[in-house]
């Protein structure tokens, strides 16, 4: 497969000079490097411009409603485990209305990769403040100072217990490749936090603001160790980047498994409706 | 005797659900009739009060209220509540032990204060209170020879239990048995009751209905978070979808529930979800999203009363508005209302037909008097059901294909993920056959109308509204779900008076069968809707979206909204004030008519 073979019935509709542009690209190049089938792929997102992601896609897809990314990704998922799952979609979307599904994504750790293109601000309603929004940005919605702290989404997926935790920025397309390939690669809840700039509605986090601040991640950093992958997520000197934490455990996939093992030892393997009944006779 | 109603009432934690319970399904696999109605706080112990009402009887009975034969009470506060309702020669056991002798007792009833407390205390704790009085019952009732299927049913209902429950529950039913055997002067006439046992038939809840039916149309996939009186559900799917090699999921809330199922749905699995007010509230955008991105879905209400966390554990019919027009903008649905437990089973059958057929969400709108009921469901021949699976597209390579298109009947063919050139995007948002997001406005319309014209096409496929009485009775009644059960029973009592009556109850109330509503309506001088529900929710729809339904035909409504279910005794008393009105009014014309 070659990264345009992925290429959706619908041209991105994002500005020109979004950071989404990017994403889109990385994420078309690691699928082509593991072929893996658009049919047998779907892409599923909430309400937002990142959002928007299915559509530019050729593979199967499912735009729903604002913060439900999760839900419906992990439910196709559970329903047909051999469809390849991601989910993606914006700050706003996956932190604030959606936040309640991603600490439980973490922790049921379906095997879905879901990418989060984080643009500091609301940008599909024309620039409000999201949960990522940092102190000092100015918006419509509040002209006059912007009055809470953010929130740090690596911290949050590591504390989840997701199994695979990374972060990348819009303006390394090469190195976003290798961290959504890492993810689709992981076997487990997948996490990729991206900073991707909006070039319209956010002046405080543009491109060149948060080239100055990424680093990344010490080669020497032991992905297995989940305290220190939190230290560096809180690190004040910058913002890091890789592959903050993985590890491997079983999947909601897997342990549900053992559950019809379970069940199909009681009831034997060919059970029918009949059978059933008659726990009411 | 046609038929026996027993009713044992306690606190919370007294054990009172499971005796009721084990009873229950001994009457019905002993071949009996039975219909049951519980009520029981949200407490699991303390305070609460907890009601078990059993009707055993010869043919399906559609209510579990009149008067009661046997009341067992194992508590204080609810011996004066019970005790107005025992029928002349009627039976009262009460554990003397905890409960004062009633000071003003009814004289045409035989009372029996016996020490139950004490008999179940010398077995070695007061907790086997419950068994040891359906020990007494049981002897007293001697000719239903419910004994040895008594045991049986403990073992069954304890199997997973460790052995000494199931021995003590045993001890405590025979330790009741023996002395009234032994001990107790019998002064009432039920040693020699009789009913006809009437063979071999089934004995679930409304709730188990649901599920068991969900399993034979074709779902292998449930998600949903647990809430009063609806849990049943998927603590039943939970046990028994893994067997099939379904799932049942518990998602972090009822908004994660219905996504999680819609994402089933997409996979090509039938999906359904289950729950109560609150979490249907959370679910409707969820439920426009179905209706939008036309996906199949099952979703259903068990109803309690509202708004708000309400009370949880009682009954009401107050969710309809919320069914039919929840969700915000135009959004095609189906709403189906099961009558009793039997219905529950077919009702889910057809929900999910109609979802998977006509790709839109449907609900099923049962209730707490409903859910947690227990009776007897004749046998079911699942190879004579029909199943309905959705309607697959054509796929080839080199041919685009177009998930909305824009088809006569309004249903476009659907794949799934997995199918080879049936990749498609679906979404909430407006948009073309081609599945591509658009604001225009003519695509807009042009797509409102497709997704509605299911409907229309589903229309003549709609279980008829049926009806009840005679055809030549000029009163008429209209009810929906529950509440059709003692309304039948109430106008045959009323056909004893000499007073004729005919309901209909439309088993599809969303979309309105306004044909069928309209053609009874015209033919009776007054009807009167009937439903739980204090804003008439039913009825006012009726006389919305039935024109001219008033010319001619006065249209009543009597209502109830305090959480417990309509018993036929108050819809006679109703349908005789009505038919007296009736009387008086035909009595001035008529007599006008000799003036002239």
């Amino acid at each position: 497969m070659e990264a345009n073979d992925y290429k959706g019935r619908v041209k991105p509709s994002w500005c020109p000079g979004c950071g989404n542009h990017a994403v889109l690209m990385a994420l078309k190049k690691a699928m082509a490097r593991l072929n893996m089938p658009t049919h047998e792929t779907a892409i599923v997102s909430g309400i937002g411009c990142s959002s928007r992601f299915p559509f530019f896609m050729s593979t199967y897809g499912f735009h729903s409603i604002h913060g439900r990314a999760l839900p419906v990704a992990i439910g196709l998922k559970q329903a047909k485990p051999e469809i390849n799952v991601i989910a993606v979609g914006g700050d706003g979307d996956g932190l604030s209305i959606g936040g309640n599904h991603f600490i439980h994504a973490g922790r049921k750790n379906p095997n879905i990769t879901y990418i989060m293109m984080d643009n500091e601000i609301y940008a599909l309603t024309k620039g409000q403040c999201s949960p990522t929004s940092r102190i000092g940005t100015t918006t419509k919605c509040n002209p006059y100072a912007w009055t809470a702290d953010r929130i740090n989404p690596v911290l949050m997926a590591l504390s989840f217990n997701a199994s695979y935790v990374a972060r990348g920025y819009s303006g390394d397309v090469k190195q976003l490749e290798e961290l959504i390939l890492g993810g689709l690669e992981h076997k487990g809840f997948a996490f990729i936090h991206i900073i991707s700039p909006c070039v319209q509605y956010n002046k405080v986090s543009s491109f060149e603001k948060i080239k100055e601040l990424v680093r990344e991640l010490p080669a020497d950093h032991d992905k297995q160790d989940r305290v220190n992958a939190m230290k560096y997520a809180f690190a004040p000197e910058g913002v890091y980047t890789g592959v903050f934490y993985q590890t491997e455990r079983p999947t909601y996939e897997e342990r549900y498994k053992e559950v019809i093992a379970k069940a199909k030892q009681l009831s034997g393997d060919n059970v029918t409706i009949q059978d059933v009944m008659k726990q009411f006779q | 005797m046609k038929d026996l109603i027993i009713k044992i009432t306690g606190t919370s934690g007294q054990g009172i659900i499971s005796s009721g319970d084990i009873l229950s399904y001994a009457t019905a696999r002993k071949g009996y009739y039975v219909t049951t109605y519980r009520a029981f706080p949200s407490e699991i112990r303390g305070d609460g009060k907890c009601y078990y009402t059993l009707r055993i009887s010869e043919h399906q009975a559609l209510t579990a209220t009149g008067d009661t034969d046997i009341l067992i009470c194992l508590d204080e506060d609810t011996i004066y509540e019970g005790l107005n309702k025992i029928k002349n020669g009627g039976i009262l056991i009460y554990d003397k032990d905890i409960v004062t002798e009633p000071k003003e007792n009814k004289e045409d009833i035989i009372t029996y204060g016996l020490p139950i407390t004490a008999i179940s205390k010398e077995l070695g704790s007061e907790r086997s209170r419950n068994m040891v009085a359906l020990g007494i019952a049981v002897e007293i009732l001697k000719n239903l020879n419910l004994e040895e299927q008594i045991l049986k049913d403990i073992e069954l209902r304890y199997k997973l239990k460790p052995k000494e429950v199931i021995e003590s529950n045993k001890q405590a039913l025979n330790a009741g048995i023996k002395y009234a055997k032994e001990k107790l002067q019998r002064k009432d006439n039920y040693e020699n009751v009789k009913i006809k046992s009437t063979g071999a038939k089934l004995i679930m809840s409304g709730n188990e209905a649901i599920g068991l039916a969900a399993i034979a149309a074709g779902c292998r996939f449930f998600a949903g978070y647990p809430i009063t009186p609806a849990t049943e559900i998927m603590e039943w799917l939970a046990k028994e979808l893994p067997k099939f090699g379904g799932k049942m999921i518990q998602c972090e809330d009822e908004i994660a529930a219905i996504n999680y199922a819609l994402g089933a749905s997409y996979a090509g699995v039938k999906a359904m979800t289950a729950t109560s007010g609150p979490g249907f509230s959370l679910m409707q955008e969820a439920l426009g999203l179905a209706s939008m991105a036309e996906l199949p879905i099952v979703v259903a209400d068990v109803q309690r009363c509202g708004p708000s966390t309400g009370v949880p554990t009682k009954t009401e019919q107050s969710d309809l508005f919320a069914a039919m027009y929840g969700t915000h903008g135009d959004c095609p649905k189906i709403v189906l209302a099961p009558m009793n437990v039997a219905d529950c089973f077919y009702q889910t059958i057809n929900a999910f037909n109609f979802a998977e057929k006509y790709q839109v969400p449907v609900i099923i709108l049962s209730d707490a008097s409903l859910g947690p009921r227990r009776e007897c469901v004749d046998l079911i021949d699942f190879d004579k059901l029909t199943i309905v699976n959705r309607e697959k597209p054509e796929l080839k390579e080199g041919c685009e294909y177009n998930r909305y298109n824009d088809t006569p009947s309004g249903i476009s063919p659907i794949s799934s993920p997995g199918d080879k050139y049936g990749e498609h995007v679906i979404t909430g948002l407006e948009h073309t056959e081609s599945n591509a997001p658009t604001p225009e406005a003519k695509v807009h319309r042009q797509m409102t109308e497709k997704r509605f014209r299911k409907l229309e096409t589903a229309a003549g496929q709609f279980s008829k509204a049926k009806t009840y009485g005679s055809d030549n009775a000029s009163i008429g009644i209209i009810s929906w779900g529950s509440t059709s059960g003692p309304v039948f029973e109430a106008i045959d009592a009323a056909k004893e008076k000499g007073i004729e009556v005919q309901a209909l109850y439309p088993r599809t109330l969303y979309p309105l069968p306004t044909d069928w509503i309209k053609g009874f309506v015209k033919n009776k001088d007054v009807v009167i809707v009937i439903e739980a529900n204090y804003n008439a929710q039913f009825k006012s729809t009726i006389v919305e979206r039935c024109t001219n339904i008033n010319k001619g035909t006065e249209v009543l409504e009597f209502l109830k909204y305090d959480g417990t279910p309509f018993t036929p005794e108050e819809i006679l008393e109703e349908i005789e004030k009505v038919a007296k009105i009736q009387n008086e009014k035909h009595e001035i014309l008529t007599n006008k008519h000799t003036h002239f």
